[in-house]
């Protein structure tokens, strides 16, 4: 047990705080602040993203036969946790679960048409995987892929495909034996957007974000689309969703309200903090966010020491999912009725309308990315072993 | 970074644990409870296998060990419901070795390794309204301590007490002269004793110093502890729940018991991590009281509400005297309160919210 960070990372995590503290300008703050909840990059974002790549940072904790340098886990931990904590976007979003998919499952010819652009973001990904009759219950998809000469014709429906309007791939799960059982008859596609037949409408949710609903009406792609063995599809979807397991620094965002809320009553509502209950009630916060930490580690230091968490990751999104409602529905009634105001409420909204927007954008982290109730049927069933 | 077991920690972990699973049965806990004392044979194993000696100098015949592997037995030791005050007499000694009187140290640490020493804490309680706090005038030290575990047990106790108007530990012979011990019976029929001392003589033992740390590894310690006991109750009930058949099937199949036990294994998993932190930043002299009773808080509430939902899904079985389940509830509710309730150390991380820090 160790609890404290070696040598080798401190000097690592020093090196990320430099090249941020280089990157970190006034014109990416003002793209990143004008950008809303659209997925697009702009120039200085995609400038951040190009050096990162360049540094070999996105990859440098994949295994060698992956195209990565084998480092220890607690790399990419310590790298995702700087730019949380300055508040700056990391990663090259879906292309992070999908590049490797391709890498371990696409043929030769596939690694060298997708993977240099994946990693210098020219490609950008959405995924295909729900749909209206399939979403916790994803082997249910209907989506119908079917073999034409040498091509697959696809017909079908995606539901909440986030970044579907700007992505120029699709990574879609498609049912390609409709006799199978319904885990044995999916395939994996890698698609791009421009293909006819391909419609996007969009979906405004009550975060203020976009997602969208995607049509596909005889949809003609060449056989190499298909990635992978036909029929293979869900244990690569499994493969690639398991790259999403380390849950890496998915509560920095947590940890900036409440050091915000506590700036904010510190600053504006000083009274507050003579109350006992109203410290009290900051601390439990202020505990809820140790155990989130604690969570996170915990999952981390598995991976790092080469072991597969069973239920770790599980916890850790519960929590930090659960927390995100916590927390701010617990600073709006401290709060009181400023609680309610939006940033449009210029000058009176305190966090800049952070809380209103965090608690209003909650429900997503409890249902979406696997539901909670799902986290907690892997955390009894594949951590403590009951039965189904 | 890492929260695993080392090589070795997993090796100490697993020679104790299969130790006591072989000779301290269940009903070795209940004649203790029932007939007052401590596991005599047990200390002597614990003696002889060297686990005393972990903790401390080499210079004193320790091992130069850390107290997160004193950590690790004493959670074993917890999730057996043992009867022996470890906890108490590794953190005095610890206390004394560290911070302490250096002429006194090699003495009791000796003793505490060899064996014939035990030491437990006598020290202000924030609950002990009554009697006097203990005074030393010419090394003779007079007055009351309320809550002392295992102070009729121990053959010293090290009492906070003032001389000239300032706090220090001092050490006293409990057999000796001017001691008087009263048992105390408690919901986890441990020992515990109330203390009076009437000119009984008193050697200094340490300062502010080692008052600050034999306060903050005892609350650490004892929050592992409470680790231990939710940590028991969780494995029990996930093994009863997997072969508890209703309606056909195991119980553990349906979801709203499934999902109690998530909630069980969250809640212990994160004092865990909070209570070993809390004993490790002891080790490296980077502790404070905020972060110590943060974790006592956490731990204190796992060992009550995890123990006490184990029941709920055990059902009638676990209700009985003769289940093996009552110990961890017990035990667990009687550590959630010593060293500091939850109640007590969210106030003091409350009261000291201004050190709170921006992430960094």
């Amino acid at each position: 047990m160790e609890f404290g960070w070696n040598k080798e990372l401190d000097v690592f995590r020093e090196e990320v705080r430099e090249f941020l503290s280089e990157f970190d300008t006034p014109s990416l703050r003002a793209e990143l602040a004008n950008r809303g909840e659209s997925a697009h990059a702009g120039p200085e974002q995609t400038r951040l993203r190009e050096a990162v790549e360049a540094r070999g940072w996105v990859r440098m904790c994949w295994p060698e036969e992956l195209g990565g340098e084998g480092k220890s886990q607690w790399f990419q931990f310590v790298m995702t946790e700087e730019f949380a904590k300055a508040e700056l976007p990391f990663g090259s979003g879906f292309g992070s679960m999908v590049g490797p998919a391709i890498h371990r499952f696409g043929t030769e010819a596939q690694r060298e048409k997708y993977l240099p652009g994946i990693w210098g973001n020219d490609i950008t990904l959405c995924l295909g995987y729900s749909e209206p009759n399939a979403g916790t219950d994803l082997a249910a998809l209907e989506t119908l892929a079917v073999k034409d000469g040498d091509d697959w014709l696809i017909n079908g429906q995606k539901l909440w495909t986030s970044a579907a309007d700007t992505a120029s791939h699709v990574w879609l799960a498609a049912r390609t034996d409709p006799d199978a059982p319904k885990h044995r008859g999916i395939s994996t596609f890698i698609v791009p957007m421009d293909t006819p037949g391909i419609s996007v409408r969009p979906i405004m949710t009550m975060s203020g974000g976009r997602t969208n609903e995607v049509f596909f009406e005889d949809v003609r792609v060449p056989s190499d689309a298909l990635v992978g063995e036909v029929n293979q599809g869900w244990y690569i979807i499994a493969n690639a969703l398991d790259h999403e397991r380390v849950w890496i620094g998915a509560g920095g965002g947590l940890r900036h309200i409440f050091d915000r809320l506590m700036a904010h009553v510190r600053e504006k509502r000083p009274a507050l903090l003579e109350d006992d209950a109203v410290r009290r009630r900051l601390v439990e916060l202020e505990l809820d966010l140790d155990v989130m930490e604690g969570l996170v580690l915990t999952n981390a230091s598995i991976v790092a020491s080469g072991d597969t968490p069973t239920m770790e990751a599980s916890m850790s999104k519960v929590w930090t999912s659960e927390l995100r409602y916590h927390i701010s529905n617990v600073a709006m009634d401290l709060l009181g009725r400023e609680g309610a105001l939006t940033e449009e409420a210029n000058g009176f909204s305190p966090l800049d309308g952070e809380l209103e927007r965090t608690y209003r954008s909650s429900p997503i982290q409890r249902f979406g990315g696997g539901a909670n109730e799902v986290q907690r049927d892997i955390i009894a069933r594949r951590g403590l072993g009951l039965p189904r | 970074m890492d929260t695993t077991l080392s090589e070795t920690q997993r090796l100490l972990r697993d020679s104790l644990r299969d130790y006591l699973r072989n000779e301290v049965p269940f009903d070795r806990i209940r004649e203790l409870e029932r007939e007052g004392g401590t596991d005599q044979a047990l200390w002597n194993y614990l003696q002889g296998a060297g686990f005393l000696a972990l903790p401390f100098s080499e210079s004193h015949g320790g091992e130069d060990g850390e107290l997160t592997d004193a950590a690790i037995l004493l959670e074993e030791l917890t999730r057996r419901a043992c009867v022996i005050p470890f906890l108490e007499t590794t953190v005095s000694a610890l206390a004394i070795e560290r911070h302490g009187d250096k002429g006194l140290a090699d003495e009791i640490v000796r003793g505490v390794i060899g064996g014939t020493t035990t030491i437990v804490p006598a020290l202000q309680d924030s609950t002990s309204g009554n009697g006097a706090s203990p005074r030393v005038v010419d090394g003779m030290l007079t007055g009351e301590r309320l809550f002392v575990d295992y102070g009729a047990e121990a053959s010293h106790h090290l009492v906070e007490a003032t001389e000239d108007g300032e706090a220090g530990l001092y050490l006293i012979e409990a057999s000796g002269e001017g001691v008087a011990k009263e048992s105390l019976s408690t919901i986890a029929r441990t020992p515990l004793a109330h203390c009076s001392y009437d000119k009984a003589p008193a050697r200094r033992a340490g300062g502010l110093e080692a008052l600050q740390f034999l306060n903050g590894a005892g609350r650490a310690l004892c929050a592992v502890q409470c680790v231990g006991n939710a940590q028991q109750a969780l494995d029990m009930t996930v093994e009863y729940v997997g072969m508890r058949v209703q309606f056909g099937r195991p119980i553990g199949s349906f979801q709203a018991v499934q999902h109690h036990c998530a909630n069980m294994a969250t809640q212990t998993l994160g004092a865990r991590f909070l209570s070993y932190r809390a004993v490790w930043s002891l080790d490296q002299g980077i502790a404070s009281d905020r972060l110590i009773a943060k974790a006592k808080a956490l731990a204190s509430r796992a060992a009550t509400e995890v123990t006490m939902q184990a029941h709920i899904l055990f059902g009638g079985i676990g209700y009985t005297e003769e289940y093996d389940l009552h110990f961890f509830s017990r035990h667990g509710k009687e550590r959630a309160l010593a060293w500091g309730s939850a109640d007590e150390c969210l106030r003091v991380a409350a009261d000291t919210i201004d050190e709170v820090q921006p992430w960094q």
